[in-house]
């Protein structure tokens, strides 16, 4: 029987040989980006490769989700879901966008894909493979960008899903039921000399279409008949401001949003008014916290000109609990492959202060969700581009693969006692319901 | 039997023969001033006064109020000429109390000089004796709507009902027998020349508003805390964005105060109070600003989660003038002053109390001048006694003449043409709706 160590060594080295293809997968859906829930092509991408390495697979999870699944050599096990995100952001401007619907990857998930890849490829090493306890789940996932909220409610509407962000719905349809603990990378273009960070945590979020009803009016000749529902929006958030001696350092709340419609012509008084908004905020209490002072100024924006809003709450993604066991797991592989003085530990009150449904994940199962370098520019920016692939897409690679084998050789010892060792914030029917208590939609009538 | 003509110019010599008593009293007046339901000393001036001259009165209606009345040679009309007793309070006012900060920064010293001109012009020449019907003096107390927190307790005492003096003289039944009520208020707009005919004023409510909040540390522990500041400074945003719905006919005017806005800086604001004013042209156009003022305080509150309590006080009423009387009141300024020197002006947008009379009975309130700076401000000061007291006093009282003189056939005429537009019933109804107290409660 191999050691541990010496698996490792036989992983990465099957993972620096494949190291141009799994860039090269990378740079192909680079090439081809998809925004969540239509990343067909992608999905086509990861299917194919599992059909190469022989890996049984479901597609069509969450519309485009791709789920493989292979068992270790060695007996029953933890089964450990090493994850990757197809989805693309859309920024027009980034020098990858596609130029009809300005999809582009500037959130670096295309390495994620590269990477689990890479990670799978070095874990069906045979001498490797077979020293593993349990099951692997390399599992391409659609749609962690909460964005195109708009098409993405006409989707429910119309059935096709019922929470906006990938994890979310494939915790809801039962796909994370047979799996134990999951894992992925992220890329990160702030890490200065560090290459690798992990710890930290991110906000939860809720996210609010609202809609002011007025009444339009000649808005010179008759603006008395009129009721000005920019206005009430433009009172909402004054009264929103004004509510930010209340938030507490500790739950990092951001709340932000835009307004989708201002109005029609000039020349008329405001009848209908929209914003998209978004509460995020350290825990899911103070989400729904300031979620309701939040809705509270929509009302009083409403009542202070005599308008009526429509609120529809729409359930965001909780607040990242990354599994201590599985950190630690991380951080000695990351500094084995990389050296100490390139990995960083952030304190796990760190809270960067973005959402990711690998949050949801993380409040069922253990989870974590670590951080690599390789790219520059600001996230979600024109500018962020991978620029080492070398550290975005094979040195995570080959650490997730590092991982898994301390979960699972052995017996799964370490997997068994990442589960042990993990308190669950809530069950999956918890969670299901939870978030369904979020979309509420609030209607409310300001006519004095 | 005399003409017009020649009873006004008998009254006239009469008020010229005692123009300097009669200025003499103005000023003592103004030396005195007292604010609205306080104005005992000047209401002593005036009933001593009217003792000289034995004019039958009475006095201590509506606390202060005094009412002198003189009867003409036959039966006929009764014709009320008014002269607010009260001051300002201008503390920086050159004629101001040092321990009160009272001062006459309106005029209305000059009202009372003016009122006593017209009754000794009338009975020292003898004049009153060709007029038909009664002539009645009323010194009203609190023309001024100020000190409402003050004038509010006396109102929970049950000393009065209403927060100005007219409302109160007409509750208490002072203008039951009256059919017709003048006055003349001092202006210093240069616009406004000699005299002036003026036509309507806004009406008004007051409001007292407390936001109420919950104190906390603002360092430690804002989040713990309501804050009313923050929800009374929404409130008036909340008004703000209301204001191109106000039409410009209606010339409605919002202008709150904050009178307290928290007690120290480092607690959040627990308790905020505010004062306002919804005035507007006509009853209709008061009564929708201040549903959408009540809405915009609510607003404030809902905001942040605080609770208002908003009480709506009944002020004045928009004034209306009759206009034949106007017109009788223009003739004689043109003769006095020369028409040259006689002005109008159509809308003001400060309220009177006269507006409460005006919805009762025929009522003008005309302007004369001798006053310059800015009405309510520091520099207020009459320059002209001779204009602003005695061209007055002859102005009421040869308008007195042409209604009550030759049978008070004009009066007669003016009163069967005038259609109210209330009774004193209905008035007293309405103002008694107008006063609500409500707490709104957001949290």
């Amino acid at each position: 029987m191999l050691s541990t160590d010496r698996l490792k060594e036989l992983a990465c080295a099957a993972i620096d040989e494949k190291s141009s293809e799994i860039i090269g997968i990378a740079q192909d859906i680079l090439a081809h980006p998809e925004p969540g829930f239509s990343e067909v092509r992608t999905a086509q991408v990861v299917a194919k490769k599992f059909t190469e390495l022989g890996i049984e697979h479901k597609q069509g999870l969450a519309i485009t989700g791709v789920k493989g699944r292979f068992a270790g050599g060695a007996g029953p096990g933890p089964k450990v879901a090493i994850i990757g995100e197809l989805d693309s952001l859309l920024v027009g401007e980034h020098p990858h966008a596609d130029s009809e619907t300005s999809a582009a990857h500037a959130c670096g998930h295309h390495c994620q894909i590269g990477m689990m890849l890479g990670a799978t490829m070095g874990l069906l090493t045979p001498q490797v493979r077979e020293q593993l306890n349990g099951e692997v789940v390399p599992f391409a996932v659609p749609a962690e960008e909460f964005i195109e909220v708009e098409r993405r409610l006409q989707m429910r509407t119309e059935g096709k899903l019922e929470f906006l962000g990938g994890k979310q719905e494939l915790i809801r349809l039962g796909e994370f039921d047979d799996v134990d603990m999951a894992v992925m990378c992220h890329t990160a273009s702030d890490m200065g000399e560090r290459k690798f960070a992990m710890g930290g945590t991110s906000n939860g979020h809720v996210v609010k279409y609202v809609q002011f009803l007025g009444r339009g009016a000649h808005a010179g000749s008759a603006p008395h008949r009129g009721i000005n529902a920019l206005n009430a929006a433009t009172f909402a958030l004054q009264a929103i401001n004004a509510n930010r001696e209340l938030y507490q350092e500790e739950d990092t709340v951001r709340i932000h949003g835009i307004m989708t419609k201002g109005g029609e012509a000039v020349s008329a008084v405001p009848a209908e008014v929209k914003l998209e908004w978004r509460v995020r905020s350290g825990t899911p209490d103070a989400v729904v916290r300031n979620s309701a002072i939040v809705d509270r100024c929509f009302k009083a924006g409403a009542m202070a000109v005599g308008a009526s809003v429509k609120i529809t709450n729409i359930p965001g993604y909780l607040p990242m609990r990354h599994d201590n066991t599985l950190q630690e797991l991380f951080r000695k592989n990351a500094t084995a492959l990389l050296g100490e003085s390139s990995i960083l530990v952030m304190s796990p009150r760190r809270n960067r202060g973005g959402s990711t449904d690998m949050g949801d994940l993380s409040h069922i199962i253990p989870a974590c969700h670590p951080y690599t370098s390789g790219a520059v520019g600001a996230g979600h920016s024109k500018d962020y581009v991978i620029t080492d692939y070398q550290n975005a897409v094979v040195n995570p690679a080959k650490i997730m693969a590092m991982t898994v084998i301390d979960l699972l050789a052995d017996g799964g010892a370490a997997g068994k006692e990442v589960l042990a060792r993990h308190r669950p914030a809530m069950k999956k029917d918890a969670y299901v319901k939870f978030q369904r208590e979020q979309a509420e939609i609030v209607e409310f009538s300001g006519a004095g | 039997m005399p003409s017009k003509e020649d009873l006004k110019r008998l009254a006239f010599q009469a008020i010229d023969d005692r123009a300097d008593e009669i200025v003499g009293l103005a000023q003592t007046i103004l030396k005195n001033p007292e604010p609205g339901f306080r104005e005992t000393k000047t209401s002593h001036l005036i009933t001593s006064k009217f003792a000289e001259l034995s004019i039958p009165f009475r006095g201590g209606m509506a606390i202060t109020g005094v009412r002198g009345e003189l009867t003409g040679g036959t039966a006929g009309p009764t014709l009320a000429i008014l002269g607010e007793l009260d001051s300002l309070i201008v503390s920086e006012h050159p004629h101001a109390d040092a321990a009160t900060g009272a001062a006459h920064a309106c005029g209305h010293h000059c009202q009372i000089g003016m009122l006593y001109g017209a009754a000794l012009g009338l009975m020292q020449s003898g004049v009153l004796s060709e007029l038909s019907g009664r002539l009645v003096f009323m010194a009203v107390p609190a023309e001024e709507y100020i000190e409402i927190e003050y004038r509010d307790s006396l109102r929970r005492e049950g000393k009065i009902e209403f927060l100005g003096g007219k409302p109160e003289f007409i509750k208490l039944g002072e203008f039951d027998d009256v059919n017709l009520a003048m006055m003349l208020h001092t202006t210093s707009t240069p616009a406004e020349k000699q005299l002036c005919l003026s036509g309507t004023n806004n009406g008004t409510v007051a409001k007292k508003i407390q936001f109420i909040g919950r104190g906390a540390h603002a360092g430690g522990t804002p989040h713990l805390g309501i804050n009313a500041l923050n929800a009374a400074t929404l409130a008036l945003t909340a008004i703000h964005f209301n204001r191109e719905t106000f039409q410009d006919a209606d010339t409605v005017r919002v202008h709150p105060i904050i009178t307290k806005g928290g007690e120290a800086v480092s607690a959040v604001p627990a308790d905020v109070r505010m004062e306002t004013f919804v005035r507007g042209r006509t009853i209709e156009a008061i009564m929708d600003a201040n549903m959408k003022v009540d809405r915009a305080l609510k607003a404030g509150a809902m905001a942040v989660g605080a609770n208002v309590k908003i009480q709506t006080i009944p002020g004045y009423m928009p004034l209306t003038q009759n206009q034949d009387m106007a017109d009788i009141f223009e003739a004689n300024s043109n003769d006095l002053v020369g028409k040259e020197n006689v002005g109008h002006v159509a809308h003001r947008t400060g309220s009177t109390d006269m507006g409460d009379v005006s919805q009762l009975m025929p009522v003008i309130h005309p302007y004369v001048g001798g006053a310059s700076g800015l009405g309510h401000g520091a520099d207020y000061v009459i320059e002209d006694y001779k204009l602003a007291v005695i061209t007055a006093a002859k102005a009421l009282t040869a308008t007195a003449v042409d209604l009550l003189g030759d049978g008070a056939a004009i009066a007669g005429n003016i009163i069967a043409g005038h259609r109210p537009e209330m009774t004193k019933e209905e008035y007293l109804k309405f103002m008694r709706q107008m006063a609500s107290e409500e707490t709104f409660e957001s949290n």
